[in-house]
């Protein structure tokens, strides 16, 4: 197998007194989907922020590509090729929904050598990229406010699609989607590593990571429970990894 | 409901200010002798610039889900810094440059020099010490206005040169420069706000600051601008403030930030941030100042002003309300 994209090596997070992370280490290769399991509480969250620039860890280090990396902001993250689709969503629901797809990436035109928005431009790209997966909005000009739970999550979902990146990071995404819209929101995702761009999907949902996943890593109390090929595992394996009644290939404790 | 009548009431909600405006002043020319005049129109217009230029600081702000209350002291501080330096009696020092014209350009990048620094006060505290803006642009509200008391040990600065002047007195169209300045600003602010990613950057901090923190805008940076262009325009509504009496008192301009707020509010920016225009806050304005003229007109004590203000922030408030739930009957 080529290098891995992304490897963890020991990441520690401590929040004061508490051990939320007590050296987590796997490897996500590109192309590949990785579920990442737990309980509520084991530090899947803490995890995905700290990839994502939203945290600074407290002690371990990451290679991306093969080189050190640790980032220090979103917005160091994103430059990487770092894209995360959040559990509570990260949409303004007080602008419309170009403006959010376009979220801190606006295409601009020069007028008199001052940017300007180029709505024409985003609203042409936002309705190519609703149209190819499907998603049907009423108008790209409504407010997201006035938009339902699972249209807001499709969005979201768009955006990662269409931004792609490296690596995509996505924290529990289907918890306000349909039955249809979830199996697209699948498909999108397996879709996506096709392409070569590693994801890391959190979920609660066993049956979703079986579906999608091409491995399972297990967290547990802050340490890695458990990572496996999902071909060479079974449900009830895994449950008894997030519960802790066995501990097949833990990581390193403490 | 059809899409068509749909959009139409669209329409008229968001510009619901406008329409309340045209609607006061029909009201006003049917029913106050004398109201129905160029002559009253231009005035109304005139009497908004200083008010209208500060509430655009303010506005920004606001939009951005935060707050400025220091914009009515670092007015007055300005306009103190220009009546001391280019004032002829009083305690002004009368400095002279030459050639005149000189004093324009120096007078006005002092008043906004000023601003700016306690903008970038205000901005840097409220970032890196993660304080509320209320409690930060509260104590500048307070200290800077203490400032203004200090440096111009409470008496006050007359006689302003008569080539800074010149903006107050030359009018272009019937209106004085200093009105098409106050509307130049909100031209520009409009544009930006509305066109630049910097605006656009601004009203979506407001609506959701972690969103756009995690989507990679640098959401600091663009608090830190906002705060600076409040306290820079306040300069610039101090400055038109030193114009338009002349020069400066210790309690120039008190009372103003309360005007700014109802303006801002009548206007349709909602506190919560995230919400409004400019080019409403302008309406606002303007509604107040024509409501100060009927007033005036009327013959009414001018103490009865500030009652119909307030009235008129408590009516805002409530329509913004009621705005809200038709707007989620739409949906």
């Amino acid at each position: 197998m080529s290098e891995p994209l992304l490897v963890l090596d020991n990441i520690t997070k401590n929040y004061g007194a508490i051990h939320a992370l007590r050296g987590i280490s796997f490897s996500i290769a590109r192309g590949e989907v990785v579920a990442l399991l737990g309980d509520n509480g084991a530090g899947k969250s803490t995890l995905v922020k700290i990839i994502a620039g939203g945290l600074e860890p407290t002690s371990g280090r990451m290679l991306f590509e093969g080189k050190e990396f640790l980032a220090k902001s979103p917005a160091e993250a994103k430059a990487a090729g770092i894209e995360t689709v959040y559990q509570d969503l990260s949409l303004c629901t007080n602008v419309d929904v170009v403006a959010n797809f376009f979220m801190g990436r606006e295409i601009t035109r020069k007028v008199l050598g001052v940017p300007v928005l180029d709505e024409r431009a985003m609203e042409a790209v936002v309705a190519r990229a609703l149209a190819n997966a499907g998603t049907r909005i009423p108008s790209l000009r409504t407010k997201v406010e006035h938009l339902s739970g699972g249209q807001r999550q499709a969005i979201e979902l768009n955006r990662f699609v269409h931004w792609g990146g490296k690596l995509v990071l996505l924290d529990e995404p289907f918890a306000a989607l349909g039955v249809e819209q979830t199996r697209r929101g699948l498909d999108m995702i397996r879709q996506v590593a096709s392409q070569g761009i590693g994801v890391v999907i959190i979920t609660h949902i066993m049956q979703q990571a079986f579906q999608v996943a091409d491995r399972i890593v297990v967290i547990r109390q802050g340490v890695v429970a458990g990572d496996v090929a999902r071909n060479k595992t079974s449900p009830d394996a895994v449950i008894n990894m997030i519960t802790g009644e066995t501990l097949a290939g833990a990581g390193p404790a403490g | 409901m059809s899409p068509r009548t749909r959009r139409i009431l669209e329409l008229v909600l968001d510009n619901l200010v406008w329409f309340m405006l045209v609607f006061v002043l029909a009201v006003f020319s049917a029913f106050i002798p004398n109201f129905f005049q160029l002559g009253i129109f231009a005035n109304i217009v005139e009497a908004s610039s200083v008010l209208g230029v500060m509430s655009i600081g303010l506005a920004l702000v606001i939009i951005a889900g935060h707050m400025d209350l220091s914009v009515e002291s670092v007015a007055a501080l300005s306009a103190m810094a220009v009546g001391i330096m280019f004032c002829s009696s009083g305690i002004g020092l009368g400095l002279q440059l030459h050639p005149n014209w000189l004093m324009v350009p120096v007078s006005l990048a002092i008043a906004l020099g000023v601003g700016a620094i306690i903008g970038v006060i205000n901005g840097v505290l409220i970032v890196k010490v993660r304080m509320s803006a209320f409690i930060i642009t509260l104590a500048s509200y307070i200290w800077v206005r203490g400032l203004v008391l200090v440096v111009s040990g409470g008496r006050s600065a007359q006689d302003l040169a008569p080539a800074i002047r010149w903006f107050g007195i030359q009018r272009l169209a019937g209106l004085p420069l200093t009105a098409w300045i106050a509307i130049g600003c909100f031209v520009v602010f409009s544009l930006i706000l509305a066109k630049t990613p910097f605006g656009r950057h601004l009203v979506m901090i407001g609506g959701n600051e972690t969103a756009t923190f995690r989507a990679g805008i640098r959401v600091n940076r663009n608090l830190v601008i906002a705060f600076v262009l409040a306290g820079a325009i306040a300069g610039l509504a101090g400055w038109l403030l030193a114009i338009r009496t002349s020069g400066a008192t210790a309690n120039l301009g008190v009372g103003l930030l309360f005007n700014a707020f109802a303006a801002v509010v009548i206007g349709g920016v909602s506190l919560k941030g995230g919400v409004g225009t400019l080019p409403g806050v302008y309406a606002g304005v303007l509604l107040l100042s024509a409501i100060n003229t009927a007033i005036n007109l009327m013959g009414l004590p001018a103490n009865f002003t500030q009652v119909i203000h307030g009235l008129l922030v408590l009516a805002a408030v409530l329509l913004d309300a009621f705005k809200q739930t038709i707007r989620q009957k739409l949906a």
